[in-house]
């Protein structure tokens, strides 16, 4: 099945990643900004996983020298399925930092919308004063101790 | 008529779903509803690991959200709409809009892939020769236990890092809940019999997972997941706030640096090794040995981790 002579397979991810490009320029809440981010990395990982399934799509696990004898030429390319799986994990660590890190903005802030988010931050911030998300924790920290 | 081609269809179709939808739960829900179904591609793909990490690990991200909204809209969670799509963009993202645009368009012609067949040297070299330098016969257990071995170390060392800051950004005065607190699940007599039939098989298939890493489709990162989604149907059905999560956060760096010593016994494994030269029979052994040791290794300190970053958030929806 082809579309501007290309496969849907191939024309599948990059779909994806424009559509969460577009996605992450004109999202203005934070939770679909991470949605999207999430959209992106799977986008990402569909493109090297359907490229590596160019000559095969059989599983590269060799159970017996027959099998492998018998369908060396259409395993799926093993190489970019170990890097996918390092790709997950590295997008679920930053996944799971992100909401974090808005939770503590919005314990300070008290908003998900990212325009009042950034009036908020550089009201705070005119006399350049460099803000950091830590001294945001030290500050609520500090406030929760004299309370 | 292939069956990627459906699952392709149901993915742009949940996609439309998260696009157009502005109540928060959906969204989260639909995402969870994508990442299952993208795991489905990756699966007719020939990519079974590359499918188990994905559909658990948005399995995962989904509780993150869930508490995310629970803390940022409170009651009114269940039906809070965030707005629509701001129209309203600067000169910048104008032109930063206009440029995707027409990247978009023009990635529809281009074709990406290279015409000429790609070399395929290190794809044939890892599956002809991954069962006797690595041993095992999942050859992405190979490449990520043995050829990588360091790789994979950084990669965990950044979940370590992943982890510690989540804890540092989560730490206020109030850092830890008292026990007495029951879990909203006890209310519902089938949900929480039903985790407590479940909940030890998915400790039995993580560790199955684990165990079989180096001879069928699993690892540790797969494995270590399910470990720690059964830590999740304890918290539901044992009524337990007060769980040793520093202890575990300890626990985790010191199961780091023994992976990190796992990675010399590699030194001892190859062809051209001292075992191998003198006692040639025990090499598939010694193999097995270590791609068990460090994929269990693996599995626990990820299910440390991913503990650790799950109670880090229950504290923070219970504060």
């Amino acid at each position: 099945m082809e579309i501007f002579g290309m496969s849907i397979l191939e024309l599948f991810p990059i779909v994806l990643f424009f559509i969460s490009i577009f996605g992450l320029i004109t999202a203005n809440n934070v939770i679909k900004s991470i949605v999207y981010m999430i959209i992106l990395n799977g986008g990402v990982i569909t493109f090297w996983i359907a490229m590596g399934s160019r000559l095969g799509r059989i599983p590269p696990i060799l159970e017996t020298p027959y099998h492998l004898e018998n369908y060396f030429y259409t395993f799926a390319d093993p190489v970019p399925q170990a890097l996918m799986i390092t790709t997950i994990i590295i997008g679920f660590c930053v996944t799971a930092i992100n909401i974090i890190m808005i939770n503590t903005l919005h314990r300070k802030y008290k908003t998900t919308d990212w325009k009042s988010l950034t009036e908020l931050a550089n009201k705070e911030t005119e006399g350049g004063y460099d803000h950091t998300l830590s001294d945001v924790v030290y500050e609520i920290q500090d406030k929760e101790a004299e309370a | 008529m292939d069956i990627v081609y459906i699952l392709i269809f149901l993915c742009m179709a949940s996609l439309s779903m998260i696009i157009f939808e502005r109540r928060v739960y959906r969204i989260i829900i639909y995402t969870c509803i994508f990442s299952l179904l993208i795991s489905l591609v990756y699966l007719a793909l020939g990519s079974p690991d590359v499918a188990m990490a994905e559909a658990a690990i948005g399995a995962y991200a989904i509780i993150f959200f869930i508490v995310a909204a629970e803390k940022y809209y409170g009651k009114d969670a269940r039906k809070a709409t965030i707005g629509p799509t701001s129209k309203k963009n600067g000169a910048i993202g104008k032109i930063i809009l206009a440029f995707i645009f027409v990247g978009g368009i023009a990635a529809l012609f281009i074709n990406f892939y290279p015409q000429i067949d790609a070399n395929l040297y290190l794809r044939n070299q890892y599956l002809l020769r991954a069962g006797d330098d690595v041993g095992g016969q999942n050859v992405i257990g190979a490449i990520l236990m043995g050829y990588r071995l360091y790789d994979t170390l950084f990669e965990a060392l950044l979940l370590v890092i992943a982890v510690m800051a989540v804890g540092h950004l989560s730490w206020f005065s109030k850092d830890y809940i008292k026990s007495g607190k029951t879990s909203d699940v006890k209310r519902d007599r089938v949900a929480f019999y039903s985790i407590r039939i479940i909940s030890p098989l998915i400790l039995i298939f993580g560790i199955y997972l684990i165990m079989n890493g180096h001879i069928s489709a699993g690892g540790g990162f797969q494995g270590g997941v399910a470990v720690a989604c059964f830590f999740i149907c304890r918290y539901m059905i044992h009524n337990i706030y007060d769980m040793p999560v520093n202890k575990v956060l300890k626990m985790e760096e010191l199961i780091f640096v023994a992976l990190a010593a796992v990675a010399i016994i590699t030194v001892f494994i190859d062809t051209n090794s001292v075992v191998y030269q003198n006692f040639p029979e025990h090499l598939t052994t010694f193999q097995n040995i270590h791609l068990i040791l460090a994929n269990s290794l693996v599995g626990m300190k990820v299910a440390c981790g991913f503990f650790v970053l799950f109670y880090r958030y229950i504290t923070i929806e219970r504060m």
